[in-house]
Formats: structure tokens, sequence, C-alpha cells
């Protein structure tokens, strides 16, 4: 079965050959993972939010989806030492170790709009720049027979927003400032928009929009505010994107617990729910809830199983899962985050291995 | 409760900066004890806000603000509370580990143990082990508090607890842990004295940990 079919079968409810899979990695796991499947390394790395995913990996990987991507996250990971993006927003690494080797971190430092008139002189980069788009174009050229492509404008709303801003001064910004909040969040709104709608034009088949609005145990808003700030441009995204075209399918992606705003998703026409940390929501009781409206993507665990747990304990969580949130179709599995360079070899191919040995047909 | 003590309750919970500046002002001026406006007025507040955080009813913004209001107040204060007997509840020092720069959940607590009567040091994100163990040499902390909110920056706790070890101190000092991915196994398996799931029972691990 094609790969592109596969995805879409799985996003129609209907049971494809086996479930679809998606995995992104940190560029330092990718850089053990190409070693250890003897690939020349020499394709670009294009995969945003700090990801080190190049197309040779993933196809070789045997991965459904082809990500290409438009926006802010791209900023992640651009240099080694600090940098100033095109937003300008200032960067810094961190360096961690590992039993694996040592690793290293891009993080916001200098936030452009912390000050609050700022915001009066501030001009974004411009999303209508031809050259933002080539990649793109030659992704849905090369693979769209293939593969199923999605276009990636996350950081959609909040995070870039919060970058300019800086991550404390936004949360305060929605209690005590709610109209320099709505302001700061257009910025980043506006510029996804036109990029998704572009990507929409060009023939992508799914727009992944992403916004961390969930911690481990509890969403970091209210679901009030989130009501109020959120919903109503999410609504908006996705319906002109549908506008464009009805088929299109739109992913969104927030860590941690996102189950009391659910079904205000459903209600304005989300398909897909990433990445879905089992440690923060069950999957089998979001599947029972919610699987006959809403699509999954992710669920495999890596803050214990992935890096702590034996390669048996991944192939019992990828089965479990398989049982549950992808009964019958309805999830794109992957892990919930990047790899992670803690991660043990044996236990990233007891995910794929069992992911693409497990049969529908069989569970 | 004197009326301003109940102002200063509500407007700290609310997170309302000018009026807590104005009802502690206003409190100190009229005589009012200093430990009755920080006890009854600020700390029961944060206590109560913490509460509500605990209980899914206040998020981060809320809490954020309710801090706020109160590090306000306390500055007010702080002159006042040499000559009073009002005793602090320990010192903390408080930082994200080496290679982590996620801050919210630190920042919270530090908030919250500052909301209960402790001392912080705060020593920022991506702290390496030197710098924990500078803190409590240097600075007399008795509480070390460690945040990670990484599998991969998670055995920067440990390397901070050894190296408390290597130079002789782990004995004057307790050590605390949290952070997503930390749990209470995790903290037995690398010798943490305590943990906690959120920054409201951060306060109360604290003050268990001070009792022993
Ligand atoms: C916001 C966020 C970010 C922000 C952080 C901004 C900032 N200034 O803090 C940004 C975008 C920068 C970020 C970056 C990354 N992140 Co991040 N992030 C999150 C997210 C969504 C929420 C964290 C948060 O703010 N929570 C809100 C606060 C209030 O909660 P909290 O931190 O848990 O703290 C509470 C308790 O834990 C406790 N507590 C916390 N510290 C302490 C300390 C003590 C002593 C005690 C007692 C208690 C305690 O009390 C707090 C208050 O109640 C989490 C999702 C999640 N499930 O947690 C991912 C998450 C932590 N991130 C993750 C990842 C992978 C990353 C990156 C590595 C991505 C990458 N490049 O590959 C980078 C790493 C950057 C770095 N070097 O640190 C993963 C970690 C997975 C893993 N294997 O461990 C998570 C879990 C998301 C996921 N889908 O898996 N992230």
């Amino acid at each position: 079965m094609k790969p592109r079919d596969r995805v879409l079968m799985a996003l129609n409810h209907e049971v494809p050959d086996r479930c679809p899979m998606q995995v992104s990695f940190t560029p330092e796991f990718a850089a053990r993972l190409e070693k250890d499947m003897n690939l020349g390394g020499e394709d670009k790395i294009h995969n945003p939010h700090g990801g080190g995913n190049t197309y040779e990996l993933e196809r070789s990987l045997g991965q459904d989806l082809l990500l290409t991507s438009v926006g802010w996250a791209n900023s992640y990971y651009q240099e080694a030492k600090e940098y100033v993006d095109e937003w300008g927003i200032g960067w810094r690494s961190a360096e961690y170790e590992t039993p694996f080797g040592v690793g290293r971190y891009t993080e916001m430092n200098i936030h452009p709009l912390a000050e609050d008139n700022a915001i009066e002189h501030y001009q974004a980069p411009d999303p209508n720049r031809p050259e933002l788009y080539r990649e793109a174009e030659w992704m849905l050229k090369t693979f769209k027979d293939e593969y199923w492509i999605v276009g990636v404008t996350v950081t959609t709303m909040f995070e870039t927003a919060w970058a300019l801003r800086g991550y404390e001064r936004m949360l305060i910004d929605f209690a005590l400032k709610p109209d320099l909040a709505e302001r700061l969040l257009e910025i980043p709104y506006q510029y996804h928009l036109t990029a998704a709608k572009k990507l929409t034009q060009m023939g992508v088949d799914m727009i992944w929009i992403g916004d961390d609005i969930g911690a481990q145990h509890a969403m970091i808003i209210s679901p009030k505010m989130w009501r109020k700030f959120f919903k109503p441009r999410m609504a908006n995204f996705i319906s002109e994107l549908k506008s464009i075209n009805p088929q299109v399918k739109v992913a969104y992606h927030s860590d941690g617990v996102v189950n009391p705003i659910i079904p205000d998703l459903i209600e304005i026409g989300l398909d897909v729910l990433n990445p879905i940390q089992p440690a923060s929501m069950d999957p089998a009781k979001l599947k029972q809830e919610f699987g006959d409206k809403l699509c999954f993507w992710g669920s495999i665990d890596e803050q214990h199983t992935l890096p702590f747990g034996s390669a048996d304990d991944v192939k019992t969580e990828v089965q479990t899962r398989l049982n549950t949130l992808g009964k019958k179709g309805g999830l794109i599995i992957g892990p919930t985050h990047h790899v992670q360079l803690d991660t043990p070899m044996e236990n990233f191919w007891a995910m794929v291995n069992t992911i693409q040995q497990t049969p529908y047909s069989t569970l | 409760m004197e009326p301003i003590i109940k102002e200063i309750h509500t407007n700290v919970m609310e997170g309302n900066v000018t009026s807590v500046k104005a009802n502690v002002q206003a409190a100190i001026d009229a005589g009012i004890p200093v430990s009755d406006i920080l006890n009854d007025g600020m700390i029961a507040a944060m206590a109560e806000v913490g509460h509500l955080f605990e209980e899914g009813e206040c998020f981060v913004p809320e809490m954020l603000i309710a801090a706020r209001a109160m590090q306000t107040g306390l500055a007010l204060l702080k002159p006042h509370l040499k000559n009073a007997e009002v005793v602090s509840a320990g010192k903390v020092v408080v930082g994200t580990v080496k290679g982590d720069l996620h801050d919210i959940g630190k920042n919270l607590v530090a908030m919250m143990l500052e909301g209960a009567g402790f001392e912080i040091i705060d020593l920022g994100t991506d702290v390496p082990a030197e710098k924990f163990v500078e803190a409590v040499r240097n600075q007399g902390a008795q509480i070390v508090a460690m945040s990670a909110l990484l599998t991969t920056t998670m055995p920067s706790i440990k390397n901070t607890i050894d190296a408390l070890n290597a130079a002789g101190l782990r004995g004057q000092v307790k050590v605390m842990i949290g952070g997503a991915p930390v749990t209470q196994n995790y903290a037995n398996q690398v010798g943490a004295d305590g943990f906690a799931p959120d920054a409201s029972r951060a306060v109360a691990t604290a003050k268990e940990l001070m009792a022993t």
C-alpha cells in the first residue's frame, strides 16, 4: 500500500494494512541513526522546531508522511553560537550530556517586544517571499504521488508571540493586558495563515498548526482564557483553509493536557490532534470519548518508555496503542516529540519495527 | 481579622499590584503588626492561590499575577521584617539544571516558597552543579531545589547531588526536585530528600524538610 493511501484511510477512520508512522528526531539522534543505517547523511535537514529530519532518513525508515515547513519554527538550530533570527528574536545554545553523547538545544534569550510600546514599530517578516515555498514546490512535485504531504506552520500564534514578548510576560498579558495580548497574537497569526493558505493552494494534503498550551498535569492557561484568545482565531484559520480545499486535513499540536478543550477543537473542524502525551492524557479514554470525531497522531511516550524502558516495554506500548487509540484506524503513530539523544537504539528500533511488522489484520 | 488585612488577602489573590501596595502601606502606617500583614494577608493568600492551582481551579497566569502582587507587598514590608518577630522559614537555592531552559515551573516554585516565607536564591536556568554547590557553601542555603523538564537533563540532578557529596556539603542541605518527567521514584533513586508534583505542594515538601 502506498504511504499516502495508508494515511488517507487512517484519517478517514478506515483500516489500512498497518498503522501509518511519523517520527522526528533531534539533530544528534538523527546523526546517530544515519550511522546506524549507513546512510550518506548528505541530504539537507528540513524539519522545523529543532528537528534533525532529512527526507533521505524519513524515506529510508519507511515513514508515511513527509513534512515541509514555513514559519517562525524554522528559527530553531540556525547556528551553533548566538544568533538573531529574522523576527528579531535572539537565540543561544545550551549543552547537555547523555549516555550516548553530548547534544545541544537552541533557545530564545532576546525578546524584541519585551517593552510594551515596541509593538508600535514592529515589522514582521514577509510571508509572501517566493523562496519560502521552493522546498514545498519541489516536495510536492517529487513525492506527492507516493507520500502524504504535510505543510507545517506550527508555533502558529502563542509560541511565536511569546518568543517575541517573553514567555512569562505573555502569560501575564493574558490576565492584565488583554488588548496587547490580542495584538501580539495577531502578528504570527497573520503570517502563518498566509503561509498555510499558500501551502494549501499549492496542494499539500494536510496543514499542521501548533501552540503548546498544556503542561504535564493541567492546561497552562484556563479553558476560558483559551476560548477568548485562541478559539476564534483557530476557527477562522481552519475554515479559511477548508474553503480553499475542502479535502485538506488540519492537525493541531499541543503538548501536555488539553482534554478540556477537545470538544471545542472538534467543533471548529479540527481533524487530527497531536502529540497525545500518555503521561498527561489517557489515550484509551480519548479514543472512547472522541474517537469517532477526531483522529490522533503521536502517543508513544518519551518521558519514560523510550529513554528509560526496555525494548520489550516499547513493543508493548506500541501494541497497546494500536489496540486502543489506533483501533479501527484514526491514528498516525509516533513518539510525542523529537526522539531525544538519551534513547537507546534498541528502543528506537523496537518502536519502528513493531509499528511496521504489526498489520491491522493481526490485531 | 482587620478589614485591611482582608483586603490585602483579596488583592493578592486577584493580582492587584496597585491596591496591594496601597493596602500594605496603609496597614503599616496604621501600626498593624508586620507579622499579621505577612502571615494573615499575604502568605495566607498565596497558600489559597496555590491550593486553587493544585485543584485545577486556577492556572499559570493567575498564579503569576498573584505572586507579583505578593512581591510588591513584600518589598514594602522588608525593611520592617528585621525589627518584627518574623523568622524566615528557611533559605532555598532554586534553579533549573544544566542543559535545561524551561523556567516557568521553577519560577512558580520559587514564588510560592517566597510567598510562604522562605528566602530564595534563584540561580536561573542551565545551572551547572558547581553553582548549586557554591550557593550552599557561600550563602548558607538549607535546601537545594532543582527543576528538570527533560529526560536528557534529569541526569544533571544526580550530578549535582554527587557534587554536593564530593564537596562534603550533602549532610548540611536537603535536596528537593521536580519538573514534568520527575517522579517520587526517581527522587528515591538519585537520593533526593523530597519531591513535589506542583508548586503548591513544593511548599509543603520544603516545610517538611526544614522540620526534619
Ligand atoms: C513550554 C515548553 C517549552 C518552552 C519552555 C519555555 C520556558 N521559558 O520555560 C520551549 C519552547 C522553550 C521548550 C523547549 C524544549 N522542549 Co519543552 N515543553 C514545554 C511544555 C509544553 C510546558 C512546560 C511548562 O512551561 N509547564 C508549565 C509549568 C508551570 O509546569 P512545570 O514546568 O511542569 O512545573 C510544575 C511542576 O512540574 C513542579 N515543578 C517544576 N520544577 C520543580 C522543582 C521542584 C524542586 C519542585 C518540588 C517542583 C517543581 O511545579 C511546577 C508548578 O506547579 C512541556 C510539556 C509538558 N508536558 O510539560 C514541553 C516538554 C517539557 N518539552 C520537551 C522538549 C523535547 C523540548 C525541547 C528539547 C525540544 C527540542 N528542541 O527537541 C526543547 C529543550 C529546550 C531546553 N534546553 O530546555 C518535551 C520533553 C520530552 C522529554 N523527553 O523529556 C516536553 C515534555 C514536551 C513533549 N511533547 O514531550 N519547551
